[in-house]
C-alpha cells in the first residue's frame, strides 16, 4: 500500500475502500474497527458458492481530524458492487453506535467545552445498495442505518462522500442524501434505480445505459451540484476529500445542517416545489435544468474541468427555484 | 455450489523468515482478485495455507503456486489466509510477493 | 484462333449497359435514385447467380443497402454469391435465411461469428473460403469480381463523386474491381451535397447514388478505455518493451487491438521514457487512430500513423495533427484498409498483439468450436513476408539471431519479421491460453474446413510474452527447443506444467528464455499508476480537447 503522503494526491476514483479511510483521516491515526483479522465474513455467501471477504466489503474505523474523532465507513466497489449484507450492515450500524456513544462521553466530560471535541461520521460510498444475495437481512441493514442517522441529528455530524467508481445507488441512494451534507467529485454519482434497470423497464429510448455521457448528467456530481444534491464539489483526489472534511467540520453544527435535504416541514416543501417545477419544464435532459438556473453554457459544462467549472457554475437557489 | 476450501501445509527448506508484525492484510476480493491474510504463529518453521474460493479443480495448482511462493522467498511460521475470486494463477503469485513485501516494509 | 463470327468479346459490357437502362425510370436526376426506390432498383441492377458486395468493412457498413437487398422479391433474385470482407450485420446473413443468397467468400465476422456458424452447420449458407483482408481483395482482381458493389460514403455532389473521408477503408478496392470489369456501383450515402470536402472516388466509376434514410453505421472499435488495464497488462508491456522493442530497437510496427497493446502505448510516456527510448522505437505505425496512442504522439513519439480505417472521435484531433497522419486537401482523414494492409505485411519491422490460444508449437487461433470469427488483417502482418527485400535495423537483427538459418539458407544473411503474442497464461474464468491442440480443429471438423483456421503459424512466431516470461524463439535451433521455450513461459497451464526445470534454466542461460527478473523488472511495481493516461477523460487532456469520445466512453 501507498504511505499516507502518496495516497493523499492519489485519485478518490480508483482508491479502494481501505486506501481511503486510511487517506481520509490525519497521518497515521486511522484505527480499524472489526478489521480483517478478526474475519467477519458473511453466512449467507458460502452456500451460494459466492467469494467472502474478511471485511465483508466495509472498512470501519476511527481517526482523528486535527482535534476531532472522525468515524470513518468506507464501502468497497469491487467486492460484489458494495452492495450492503447482514455483516457489513452490522459493522456500518455499530460504527455509528459507538460514535454516538463516545459523544455522549464527551459531552459529559467537557460540559462547557465539547464543540470543538465531538466526533463525526463520514461515510465514504461504493454501492448499489441492497446485496441481492442476502435480500432481507440487507434491507434491514439499510433501515437501521437510517434510524441511527436520524439518532445522530443535532449531535454528531454525518458526512456523505460520493466520488467511486460504482457511485451510490440503490436503497444507499437515500441513505446518502439523509446524512447531514453531501460532498462529492464530479466523477461520484448517486441515484435510486441504476442506468440498466431504467433502461430494462423504461426502454433505450428512454435511457441508454451505454451512453455513459447521459448517465452523468442525469447523476453525476455537476448536476447533483447545480441541483443543490450535494453540498460541496471537489477534485478527484483523497486529499480534496479530506481538506473539504475538515473546512466542513470548522463550521458550527447548525450551518452543517443547513445543508440537509430533508428532515424539516420547509425541506419537504422545497422538494415538492422542485417536482413542480419539472412538470412545468417538461425537461427533455439535464440540460434544459441547468438551463433554468442560468447556465447558458450548458451545452459545455459536462466538458469543463473542475475549476473552470467551479468559476462559472449557476446552482439552484435555496427554496426550490 | 458451495465455497470450497483448500488447506496445505509447506516447509521451507533451509532458512525461513516469518512476518515482522502479528498479522498484515493485503489486496480486494474483486473479479479475478483475491485478499491475503499473513499472520505470525509459531509453527516450527511451517506455513499453514488455507484457501476458500468459488472455483472448483485447481487445487494441484493452488498447491504448486504457494509451494513456489513458500520455496524462493523462504517463509516459515506463517499462516496464509487467502479469499479467492477467480484469480489466475499469476495473479496470485503477484499478490502474494506484494503481501510479503508489504507484511516486512509496510510501503512498497 | 477463334473465328466464329457469333462469338462476343464485349457481353459484360452488353450486360451492364442493359441493366443500367433498365434502371433509367428509376433515376430521380443525374445518377440519384431515391431512397424509396432502393429496393426496385437492386432488382432491377442485380440477376440471380450474380457475386455481389455489400461492403461491410471493419468498420464503415453499407446497412441501408443490406437492409433493401433483404427486401427484393426472391422470385427476381436468388442464389446471390456474396463476397465481402466483413460479415457485420444481422441482414447480411438475413440474406440466407431469405434464399436470397446461397454462397459467401468472406474475412472476418465478428459479431455475427456464432450466427454464422450455425447457419453454415444447418446448410442454410455454403461456405466459399474464409480470407485475409489481402487475399480477398486480390481475389477480387482474379477469380471473385463482384458484378455488382454496394458501397458507402458519407457524401456525394450532384455529380456523383464520392467523399469517403475519414472512413474510406475498403471502397478504393471494391470499386476498382467492380468498375474495371464492366460491373455496376451502387453508393449509399448520408448526404448529397453541391460541394464535397475532397473527391476520393470519381464520378464516372460510380453508377447510382442514393441518400440514405440514416447515417451508416459505425462502431469505435478502437478505443481501449485505460481505466480497464490490469496491472498484469502493465507487467507485460514492460517486459514487452523492455524486452523486444528495446532489445531490436524496432521503429515500424503495427500493434494488435487490445488492452496489452494499449498499456505498451500508454507507457511509452513514462516507462519509455525513462529508459531513454524515445526516437529509437515506435517511429511509424501502420494502425488504426487508437486514442490510446495519443499520449506518445502528444510527447513527439510517434512520426508518422497510416490507418485502416477511422475512429469515431478522432476526427478532429487527427485533423489537427497532419504531419503525423495520412490527411487530404481538406485535412480530414483518408484511411484506406488495402494499402494499410499492404503497408503492414511489407513495410513493418513488428506485429504485436494478442491471442485465444497458442498451442505447444507456437500455433496460435481466435477460433473456438462453435465462432467462425474469421481472419481479417492480423495473418498479413503477423507472419514473415517472404517477398521483402528491404532492410531494417530490428528485421535484420531478428534474422541474424534466427536459429534455423543455417539450415535453411546456409550462409546467406536475410532478416526476419519480429512477430510477437502478448498472451495471459490464464484468461478470465481460468480458461489456459496455452494448449495442446487447438479449438481449431474442432471448428475445422465441425464446418467442414480444409484446414484448422490458424491466424499465426509456429513458424512466423518470433516472441512470446506473458506473465512468467519472454519465449525468443526465433532463437531455438529445432521444433525441440522451440517447444520447451513455450512451456518454460506458459505458466501452470497444461503446457507449462510439462516444462523441466532444467530445461527451462538452460534456456535462460542461452537467452532465450528471459523472466521478468532477468529483464531487471520488478513485477510487485508493476501498476497503473505507471500509465500516461488512467482514463478517457486524460486522453482528452492529452489531446488538448481535440479527441471527442463517443458518450459510452465519456466517464464524466
Amino acid at each position: 500500500m501507498m504511505s499516507w503522503k502518496e495516497l493523499q494526491n492519489t485519485s478518490f476514483y480508483e482508491s479502494p475502500a481501505r486506501e481511503r479511510a486510511i487517506g481520509l483521516v490525519d497521518e497515521g491515526t486511522f484505527k480499524e474497527l472489526i478489521a480483517p483479522i478478526d474475519k467477519f465474513t458473511s453466512p449467507h455467501l458460502p452456500v451460494l458458492g459466492e467469494a467472502v471477504c474478511f471485511d465483508d466489503g466495509v472498512v470501519t474505523g476511527v481517526g482523528k481530524i486535527g482535534t476531532r474523532p472522525v468515524f470513518v465507513i468506507s464501502q468497497e466497489g469491487r467486492f460484489i458492487g458494495g452492495a450492503v449484507g447482514e455483516v457489513g450492515g452490522a459493522k456500518i450500524s455499530g460504527l455509528f453506535q459507538v460514535a454516538l456513544q463516545l459523544y455522549d462521553k464527551i459531552v459529559d466530560k467537557y460540559p462547557n467545552d465539547y464543540e470543538s471535541r465531538i466526533p463525526a461520521v463520514v461515510f465514504s460510498f461504493e454501492t448499489g445498495g441492497v446485496r441481492l444475495h442476502e435480500s432481507n437481512a440487507g434491507l434491514l441493514a439499510h433501515a437501521e442505518i437510517m434510524e441511527w442517522i436520524q439518532k445522530c441529528r443535532n449531535k454528531v455530524p454525518v458526512i456523505s462522500l460520493v466520488g467511486s467508481k460504482v457511485g451510490c445507488f440503490g436503497g444507499m441512494g437515500f441513505v446518502c442524501v439523509a446524512t447531514d451534507l453531501v460532498i462529492m467529485s464530479e466523477l461520484g454519482r448517486i441515484g435510486l434505480t441504476g442506468p440498466e434497470v431504467i433502461e430494462e423497464v423504461m426502454g433505450k429510448k428512454e435511457f441508454d445505459s451505454t451512453d455513459r455521457a447521459l448517465i452523468y448528467r442525469t447523476t453525476g456530481g455537476k448536476h447533483k451540484y447545480i441541483m443543490r444534491d450535494c453540498a460541496f464539489l471537489v477534485d478527484d483526489s483523497i486529499e480534496a476529500f479530506r481538506n473539504q472534511i475538515e473546512e466542513v467540520l470548522k463550521m458550527p453544527y447548525s450551518e452543517i445542517a443547513s445543508y440537509r435535504s430533508i428532515g424539516s416541514l420547509e425541506l419537504v416543501e422545497e422538494q415538492l416545489s422542485l417536482v413542480g417545477l419539472s412538470t412545468e419544464l417538461h425537461p427533455k435532459d439535464s440540460k434544459d435544468v441547468w438551463r433554468y438556473f442560468g447556465n447558458e453554457n450548458a451545452d459545455q459544462i459536462q466538458d469543463l474541468y473542475y475549476e473552470d467549472f467551479m468559476n462559472s457554475v449557476k446552482i439552484r437557489p435555496r427554496g426550490g427555484r | 455450489m458451495a465455497l470450497q476450501e483448500m488447506n496445505f501445509t509447506f516447509q521451507a527448506k533451509g532458512d525461513y523468515e516469518s512476518i515482522p508484525e502479528e498479522w498484515s492484510h493485503t489486496g480486494v476480493v474483486g473479479s479475478g482478485d483475491l485478499e491475503i491474510l499473513l499472520r505470525h504463529e509459531d509453527l516450527g518453521g511451517k506455513v499453514e495455507a488455507k484457501i476458500v474460493t468459488p472455483v472448483k479443480g485447481f487445487d494441484d495448482i493452488w498447491e504448486k503456486v504457494l509451494s513456489k511462493f513458500v520455496e524462493s522467498n523462504k517463509v516459515g511460521n506463517v499462516v496464509i489466509e487467502i479469499n479467492d475470486n477467480n484469480s489466475t494463477p499469476f495473479i496470485v503469485s503477484m499478490r502474494l510477493k506484494q503481501a510479503l513485501a508489504e507484511a516486512k516494509g509496510g510501503i512498497l | 484462333m477463334r473465328d466464329d463470327a457469333n462469338i462476343s468479346w464485349d457481353s459484360l459490357k452488353r450486360d451492364r449497359i442493359e441493366r443500367i437502362q433498365a434502371a433509367i425510370p428509376l433515376v430521380k436526376m443525374g445518377k440519384e435514385v431515391d431512397a424509396s426506390n432502393a429496393v426496385a432498383l437492386l432488382e432491377t441492377v442485380i440477376k440471380p447467380y450474380d457475386k455481389v458486395n455489400i461492403e461491410g468493412d471493419n468498420q464503415k457498413q453499407a446497412d441501408f443497402l443490406a437492409k433493401s437487398l433483404c427486401e427484393v422479391d426472391v422470385e427476381k433474385i436468388h442464389d446471390l454469391h456474396m463476397v465481402q470482407s466483413s460479415i457485420s450485420l444481422g441482414s447480411h446473413l438475413d440474406l440466407f435465411e431469405k434464399g436470397i443468397a446461397k454462397k459467401i467468400d468472406f474475412s472476418f465476422s465478428g459479431p455475427q461469428a456464432d450466427r454464422l456458424a450455425r447457419m453454415i452447420d444447418q446448410g442454410t449458407i455454403e461456405l466459399g473460403d474464409i480470407h485475409t483482408y489481402l487475399e480477398l481483395y486480390a481475389r477480387y482482381f482474379i477469380d471473385l469480381t463482384p458484378r455488382v458493389a454496394l458501397v458507402a460514403a458519407y457524401q456525394a455532389d450532384r455529380n456523383g463523386n464520392l467523399y469517403t473521408g475519414f472512413n474510406t477503408e475498403d471502397t478504393p478496392v471494391v470499386i476498382e474491381s467492380v468498375k474495371f470489369k464492366q460491373g455496376i456501383v451502387v453508393a449509399q450515402v448520408n448526404e448529397i451535397v453541391d460541394q464535397l470536402p475532397r473527391v476520393d472516388i470519381p464520378a464516372d466509376w460510380v453508377d447510382f447514388v442514393i441518400e440514405a434514410p440514416n447515417p451508416f453505421y459505425v462502431e469505435p472499435l478502437f478505443t481501449r478505455d485505460p481505466a480497464l488495464i490490469t496491472d498484469a497488462q502493465v507487467l507485460r508491456a514492460m517486459m514487452a518493451i523492455k524486452g523486444i522493442y528495446a532489445e531490436y530497437g524496432v521503429q515500424r510496427i503495427n500493434h494488435g487491438i487490445g488492452f496489452d497493446t494499449a498499456a505498451i502505448e500508454l507507457l511509452l510516456p513514462t516507462y519509455g521514457e525513462e529508459l531513454g527510448l524515445k526516437g529509437k522505437i515506435c517511429s511509424y505505425f501502420a494502425l488504426n487512430p487508437h486514442p490510446s496512442l495519443i499520449p506518445a504522439i502528444e510527447s513527439g513519439w510517434v512520426k508518422s500513423i497510416h490507418c485502416f480505417g477511422g475512429e469515431v472521435g478522432m476526427e478532429n484531433y487527427i485533423r489537427n495533427r497532419p504531419d503525423i497522419f495520412f490527411t487530404g486537401p481538406d485535412d480530414s482523414l483518408r484511411s484506406n484498409r488495402a494499402y494499410a494492409q499492404m503497408a503492414g505485411h511489407y513495410a513493418l519491422d513488428m506485429f504485436i498483439g494478442g491471442t485465444l490460444q497458442i498451442d505447444k508449437y507456437g500455433n496460435s487461433s481466435t477460433a473456438t468450436a462453435e465462432r467462425i470469427t474469421g481472419f481479417g488483417g492480423a495473418p498479413n502482418m503477423g507472419c514473415d513476408a517472404k517477398g521483402r527485400r528491404h532492410s531494417s535495423e530490428a528485421w535484420l537483427k531478428c534474422g541474424q539471431e534466427y536459429g534455423m538459418r543455417e539450415q535453411l539458407t546456409g550462409d546467406m544473411p536475410r532478416g526476419k519479421r519480429l512477430v510477437v503474442q502478448l498472451q495471459e497464461t490464464f484468461r478470465e474464468k481460468l480458461a489456459p491460453g496455452f494448449v495442446d491442440r487447438l479449438d481449431a480443429w474442432k471448428l475445422a471438423d465441425k464446418a467442414g474446413l480444409d484446414i484448422p483456421p490458424v491466424m499465426i503459424y509456429g513458424d512466423d512466431l518470433t516472441h512470446i510474452v506473458t506473465e512468467e516470461g519472454i519465449a525468443y524463439l526465433h532463437k531455438c535451433a529445432s521444433l525441440d527447443e522451440r517447444m520447451a521455450a513455450i512451456r518454460a513461459v506458459a505458466g501452470y497451464t497444461e503446457v507449462g506444467l510439462s516444462a523441466d526445470e532444467a530445461e527451462t534454466q538452460a534456456l535462460r542461460e542461452k537467452g532465450i528464455v528471459k523472466t521478468p527478473e532477468d529483464l531487471g523488472i520488478d513485477i510487485t511495481k508493476a501498476n497503473r499508476n505507471m500509465l500516461a493516461a488512467k482514463n478517457v477523460r486524460e486522453l482528452v487532456k492529452w489531446s488538448k480537447g481535440l479527441y471527442e469520445p463517443p458518450a459510452r466512453y465519456r466517464n464524466w
